[in-house]
């Protein structure tokens, strides 16, 4: 399961963007995926967003994989916080994927959270930031 | 003092009592008028009067009654039926009347009873009789008979003349104001079954009204302003809107749906709300343009309107632009003002899948852009490039965006009724001012908005791309420190200042809240943002608030 978040993520939208997510996230889904690349701008109440949602995805036996390239303004929010590796990240999406990719299996096609579909779910979280 | 004696009827065949002073008359049919005031009657019937306006046609008829009667004062009291009262509606002699608005219960008095009971009534004498109106004693008026209006059944309302000697009136006299009185009524009537129309005309305002935004949305760093005008006969299909979009972007839309009444404004509404659902999925003004098109093309009736639509990118100055079939804007800049050469697309509901063009323009800080319908500068003898010509010089000195919706109105609008409805909305990236000093609503959502101006403020001073997300996010982060602190149950407010000095930025965020001890690791990440962002950083907590002040310097 992916979502994709874009636009800005401050204390304005962090709680509904994190029950969002939440929410959209099946049962059976083994892990969720966060792509941050495209988020304009995240505080640190989006890194507590981060934070809420891996232990609320925890508790149900679900992990996080943040997807946060390096030179993105997400990272610069968790560069100044101090917390690069508190959560699992990946530099890109295909990256993060690929490491739910089974041994020699292509990556990302056979990704566990997509057994059931050819197409990656991704509910768009309508625009954090967003106003 | 009765002065009509009926034959064969007795002395005091009336039903109503008598009141001091009032004397009620038996109704005089006009077949009892003698013969020698045929030529009063027929001045009276004058056929060329229903030619007239119904002002003119009443302001006539009682200068004739005046005449055929030789009285000093005329007056029409209109039945106000929701009220109950009687509304002085025209007078000659007494027109402190019509002026004041004189609304006398229906019952007592002298006209008052002459409504209620449907009967003529003659006074004598005003000092002693009993009546209301205040402005016939102070008029002097010594003597008055008035008789009821009817139509079909209904009491329209009272006309009345009265004389500044005591005199007598007779029988003659009566049958002269009934026929006055039955000539008047019908006007009067169809003139109200006209009003009636009127309400249709109010009920179409009101729903316009209420399509268009009740403010405009405030967006940190650009001001709007936005004129709606009725026209006077009709309501059009003219609308404005101002939204906020994704990334602090604003949305500006104007547009004109062909034809008027209701059926225009509900369509106005149809259009307004298709166009602003389309923009907030962020499909730019061309491609949102093009499917309101669509959405024009599918209903179920013909319709036509035209459209622009932009979107302003305060923290660049940029606007995507697009029109469909709509008047060019008008820039305001510093050097003057122009009319924007602007492309137009075909109108909405023009042709099947139209393709709709989009343009790009700069705004730069204090520059205006002007969106209008044609009710601003369409005039009949004068052709369109002219009047959009006009409207860029008076508005050329234009410094606000208040003060640039004032000139178009005063100086391009005539003065008095419109042909056609106007709508002018304005939009202004406002000046980057060297200093900030904002007070901001405790409200999280002015978040977003403080990041875009501070953003462009920290461009205006030089700071790179870098150092601008850096400090952006400090300030952010200290600004959202204020608003949770701010919990108090009236509507609070902060305050965030920012000034430059060689390189060396000074921005304090106070609020008059308490500071709060970060709540658990993962609020505290706030603070630690910020002084990893900032070179130092002042906490000062006070009795009275919170001030944050920190500093920034940044490479040359």
């Amino acid at each position: 399961m992916v979502a994709r978040l874009t636009g800005e993520v401050d204390l304005s939208n962090a709680d509904g963007i994190e029950s969002a997510i939440a929410e959209a996230t099946p049962s059976h889904a083994v892990a969720l995926v966060l792509d941050v690349s495209d988020v304009d701008y995240l505080d640190s109440a989006g890194i507590h967003l981060v934070y809420r949602l891996r232990e609320k995805l925890r508790a149900r036996g679900q992990s996080l994989r943040l997807v946060i390239p390096a030179d993105s303004p997400a990272n610069d929010a968790l560069r100044l916080a101090g917390v690069p590796q508190a959560v699992n990240t990946a530099q890109t999406l295909d990256a993060a994927l690929a490491e739910f990719a089974p041994r020699g299996a292509p990556a990302p096609d056979a990704s566990p959270a997509e057994a059931s579909s050819r197409e990656p779910t991704r509910p768009e979280v309508p625009g954090p930031g967003a106003v | 003092m009765i002065l009509v004696k009926l034959e064969g009827v007795p002395d005091n065949p009336y039903p109503h009592p008598p009141r001091a002073g009032q004397v009620v008359l038996t109704p005089v049919g006009p077949e009892l008028a003698p013969s020698e005031q045929v030529q009063i009657l027929y001045r009276l019937s004058d056929p060329a009067l229903s030619e007239l306006g119904l002002d003119e046609f009443l302001d006539e008829l009682l200068l004739r009654v005046r005449e055929a009667l030789s009285v000093d004062t005329v007056a029409i009291l209109l039945y106000d039926e929701p009220t109950n009262q009687l509304v002085a509606r025209a007078a000659r002699g007494i027109e402190e009347e019509v002026e004041r608005g004189v609304r006398l219960p229906l019952g007592q008095g002298f006209a008052g009873r002459i409504a209620a009971e449907r009967v003529p009534i003659f006074i004598a004498d005003v000092d002693h009789a009993d009546i209301l109106n205040p402005i016939l004693r102070e008029k002097g008026i010594r003597s008055l008979l008035g008789v009821p209006m009817i139509v079909e059944g209904q009491l329209i309302g009272v006309l009345h003349v009265g004389a500044l000697h005591p005199r007598d009136f007779d029988q003659r006299d009566l049958a002269v104001l009934q026929v006055a009185a039955a000539r008047a009524a019908p006007g009067i009537e169809r003139a109200r079954l006209y009003s009636a129309l009127e309400r249709e005309h109010r009920v179409a305002m009101v729903l316009q009204r209420s399509l268009l935004p009740k403010r405009l949305v405030d967006v940190v760093g650009v001001k709007t302003a936005a004129r709606y005008l009725p026209a006077s006969d009709d309501v059009g299909g003219d609308w404005y809107d101002v939204f906020e979009l994704a990334r602090g972007r604003l949305g500006v839309a104007i547009g004109d749906v062909v034809g008027h009444g209701v059926r225009a404004a509900a369509l106005m509404g149809q259009l307004r709300t298709a166009l602003h659902a389309y923009a907030m999925q962020d499909y730019g003004p061309a491609r949102t343009l093009e499917l309101v098109d669509r959405y024009v093309q599918a209903m179920p009736d013909y319709a036509m309107a035209t459209a622009a639509y932009a979107v302003l990118e305060p923290d660049t100055g940029e606007v995507q632009i697009a029109s469909a079939g709509h008047l060019p804007p008008v820039v305001v800049a510093k050097g003057g003002a122009r009319v924007m050469d602007i492309s137009p697309s075909a109108p909405l509901g023009a042709f099947s899948y139209g393709r709709v063009q989009e343009q790009e323009l700069i705004l730069s800080p204090g520059e205006i852009l002007v969106l209008y319908t044609d009710g601003l500068v369409e005039r009949p003898g004068t052709p369109l490039t002219t009047s959009m010509e006009k409207l860029a010089a008076v508005v050329s000195d234009a410094r606000s965006v208040d003060e640039l919706c004032r000139l178009a109105v005063e100086r391009m609008l005539p003065s008095g009724s419109l042909r056609d409805d106007v709508a002018i909305v304005a939009i202004q990236n406002t000046d980057i001012a060297d200093v900030l000093d904002l007070r901001l609503p405790a409200d999280p959502k002015i978040l977003v908005e403080i990041r875009h101006l501070l953003r462009r403020w920290l461009r205006h001073h030089g700071a790179n791309d870098a150092e601008t997300l850096e400090i952006t996010l400090a300030v952010s982060e200290a600004c959202t420190n204020a608003i949770e602190h701010a919990y108090s149950p009236a509507p609070a407010e902060f305050t965030l200042s920012a000034s430059a000095d060689n390189g060396r930025f000074t921005f304090t965020i106070s609020d008059t809240g308490r500071w709060r001890p970060p709540q658990g690791q993962d609020r505290g990440r706030g603070l630690t943002i910020i002084r990893a962002a900032m070179d130092d950083v002042d906490v000062n907590t006070s009795d009275t608030g919170t001030e944050i002040v920190m500093h920034r310097r940044i490479e040359p």
